[in-house]
């Protein structure tokens, strides 16, 4: 799974430990799903949607979907 | 931004206060562990009364440990349980394997020079443990 986590940070210049903390988790964490080693449960994902203001699917993407559209296109 | 600052230490000091309890609880079993195995020899002269005092005491601070263990997994979020019961789910693995079916045939069958002691089982467990929490914090980082 794919997101934007790092590019939403970035703008609004948060350090990993911030949203980390916003967020409730280690900062571990969140170098994980920013690099796509880890991806977040529903619930943590609700809460990052939640706090940048946004629908779950504008910043997680499902990478085997994206390729389905691809091939059916 | 200055919520985000509030925030920021809640999960380290929360999850600090727990390691602190759990290594209390650990150093407490590590006590009453020793004072189990050491207590009827050097203590008080093998008298049965206070072996079995030592016993349930041993059991008590081990229970105590085991619920102070769950509070500290439930209290990780959920990256860090997974490497945690991960390493957990491992350990198990290795303990099953190298006692049975490995380690007491050898000592049985005479394949080693020296009697199988639960403690080497534990030992390898705790090794086990920790290389497997390191290489999935390393997996992870």
């Amino acid at each position: 799974m794919k997101n934007r986590l790092k590019v939403l940070r970035a703008e609004r210049n948060w350090t990993q430990a911030e949203l980390a903390g916003a967020l409730d988790v280690s900062r571990q964490t969140i170098n994980a799903i920013e690099t796509g080693k880890f991806d977040p449960s529903l619930p943590l994902a609700f809460r990052a949607a939640r706090l940048f203001g946004l629908r779950i699917e504008e910043i997680f993407h499902d990478e085997d979907r994206s390729s389905l559209a691809t091939e059916i296109k | 931004m200055n919520q985000l600052k509030t925030l920021q230490n809640g999960y380290q000091s929360r999850i600090r206060t727990r390691t602190m309890r759990l290594a209390c609880w650990n150093g407490a079993w590590l006590a009453a562990t020793a004072l189990m195995k050491f207590g009827p020899k050097f203590l008080w002269n093998r008298a049965s009364v206070f072996t079995l005092l030592a016993v349930c005491l041993d059991v008590a601070v081990g229970v105590g440990m085991i619920l102070a263990t769950k509070k500290y997994v439930m209290e990780l979020d959920e990256l860090q349980q997974k490497v945690y019961l991960n390493a957990l789910g491992i350990t198990a693995g290795v303990a099953l394997i190298a006692s049975v079916p490995s380690y007491t045939v050898m000592d049985t069958y005479h394949v080693i020079s020296f009697h199988a002691e639960i403690w080497h089982l534990l030992l390898l467990m705790g090794l086990t443990f920790i290389v497997s929490f390191l290489y999935g914090t390393w997996r992870y980082r």
